[in-house]
């Protein structure tokens, strides 16, 4: 994969206004999203030559789904994929995109996503549930509480430290004026605690908003990515990994650990280390997944994700400005989408008050799959990019 | 409890075995013939060695508690009358983890490592639920 390392950017970006607005299917979100972040890379239809859009929640069989948006927007599409990882998708997209440029077989690809209602409320539509709907354990929440639960037990994780992540992303939200949350100001760890559990051992700000919106981004060849508009943001690291967890544990696996390798891969074809990130997008569809990741991309040791993550460091300002727009948590649920848009704009240093001063190289992590089906199947997606 | 207006099971080929057994009120997995391997969920191929070989073991319903949450709230109408309900995900002596509920002590008592055995729930004639009970000692 080295030779894929600098050799294909991000050159475009855009997001729908989103939130709690109910004016657009997710066909509407995602064409939408599709104009913006073309026209964001200065580029036009007959430049677009791939296709790459995240299958909707729910979606039931929609075949051709991705062929579907292209048609609706007359792309002249030698290469299109609907592809579906739950939230890893938006990072995996940006690297298929590369392979498929790297591979021959198209020039410029953009990737989409749109999303129209709550991905976590129609879960129990979805087949093979047999072995936890009975039981009542429902949902992304669920599994997200039983891990939460292994890593106070296991590592003594409290709380209060889940609580510090929540007031870290919404202290950045009320830096970015689109965030959903941004009109509600910011939160205290006196507001966490005391907010209603949800699954305990979590609480409602422990979990991450519902938004509809979408949103894109257009991949082309770092060569190309110099005649357009923007500075290139470069592709250095790629990573993906899949897991069976929880019920059905990899060997030698007992936690929540499946991230790894994708870490390390990405870390690997970058030549580069958690240390030298100046900026972090961590998936955060609820806290104690930015705990876990923390630790298993190795930005701290295994089990003291909470600790780390305690001090405001995550903040913007602080030592590892991590989602720096809000994040899942309060910027508003996009997918991962909004991870890779807010990363493209700090490397572009778009981002007004809350700008993270000289940034030049972002991680950026991607997390989704099944988590209410038997085994739990989760993915894992990652990204290094970095300002030329 | 409004009894059932909850989702059911409902089986495939490969899952149907574990319920029946399950109705007949015997928790049984799939043993590979290969490997050893005690699985679950039930599958048509050992995922650690690729036999296709399999006989269902009788399992001792045996097991501790792995984890366990409290729903505060119900994704699900059918659930509202049980909230705050908790579930747990038991590991059986055999290995294998499965999510149940704790019934028979209160939320409160629930801790990891918590002994429990099996404890059929039958929901009607068709279904029967395997849950979990402590382990008075
Ligand atoms: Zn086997």
């Amino acid at each position: 994969m080295a030779n894929l390392k600098d050799q294909y950017a991000i050159v475009g970006a855009g997001l729908t206004k989103f939130g709690k607005i109910f004016d657009k299917s997710p066909v509407g979100f995602t064409l939408e999203g599709i104009k913006l972040a073309v026209e964001d890379a200065g580029l036009s239809r007959d430049d677009i030559d791939g296709l790459l859009v995240a299958m909707p929640a729910m979606m039931g069989e929609e075949h051709a789904w991705a062929a579907r948006i292209g048609a609706l927007l007359e792309l002249p599409l030698t290469f299109s994929y609907t592809m579906d990882m739950g939230g890893a998708t938006p990072v995996a997209m940006v690297q298929t995109a590369a392979l498929a440029i790297a591979a021959g077989l198209c020039k410029t690809v953009v990737c989409a996503y749109g999303h129209s209602e709550n991905p976590q409320g129609a879960a129990f539509a979805i087949p093979n549930l047999e072995f936890t709907m009975p039981y009542g354990d429902i949902g992304a929440t669920a599994l997200q509480a039983h891990i939460a639960r292994r890593h106070m037990h296991e590592f003594g994780t409290r709380s209060e430290q889940l609580g510090q992540v929540a007031v870290a992303f919404r202290h950045n939200a009320c830096l970015n004026p689109d965030a959903q949350m941004f009109s509600k100001g910011p939160i205290t760890l006196a507001d966490h605690q005391q907010s209603r559990w949800v699954v305990e051992p979590l609480r409602l700000l422990d979990c991450c908003v519902q938004t509809c919106g979408g949103g894109a981004v257009v991949v082309t060849s770092a060569e190309r990515a110099q005649d357009l508009k923007h500075p290139p943001v470069l592709i250095s690291g790629m990573g993906q990994s899949h897991s069976a967890e929880i019920i059905e544990p990899w060997p030698g696996k007992t936690g929540h650990r499946g991230g790894i390798p994708a870490g390390r891969m990405c870390f690997e074809m970058a030549g580069m280390k958690p240390k030298d990130m100046d900026v972090i997008q961590i998936y955060d569809g609820f806290t104690i997944l930015v705990i876990t990741s923390l630790e298993n991309y190795g930005f701290c040791p295994i089990g003291e994700g909470g600790p780390f993550a305690e001090d405001g460091k995550l903040k913007v300002g602080g030592a590892l400005p991590c989602c720096t727009a809000g994040g899942l948590l309060s910027e508003g649920h996009l997918m991962g989408m909004g991870h890779v848009v807010e990363g493209v704009r700090q490397l572009r240093r778009q981002c007004k008050e809350r700008q993270v001063k000289d940034a030049e190289i972002c991680f950026v992590t991607g997390y989704g799959g099944a988590p209410h089906t038997y085994p739990v199947t989760l993915c894992y997606s990652t990204l290094i990019l970095r300002r030329p | 409890m409004s009894e059932w207006e909850k989702f059911l099971p409902k089986p495939t080929e490969d899952t149907e075995p574990y319920w029946d057994y399950c109705r007949k009120q015997e928790l049984r997995m799939q043993k590979c013939k290969g490997c050893g391997l005690v699985r679950f969920p039930p599958s048509v191929i050992c995922p650690r060695c690729w036999s296709l070989g399999h006989e269902w073991v009788k399992l001792s319903g045996r097991g501790k508690v792995w984890s366990w949450v409290i729903f505060h709230q119900a994704f699900y109408p059918g659930y509202a009358d049980d909230v705050p309900y908790n579930t747990a995900i038991i590991e059986l002596e055999e290995g294998p983890r499965l999510h149940a509920n704790v019934i028979g002590c209160r939320n409160e008592e629930i801790y990891i490592e918590m002994p429990v055995e099996v404890a059929f729930e039958k929901v009607d004639d068709e279904v029967t639920l395997p849950k979990f009970r402590p382990v008075l000692s």
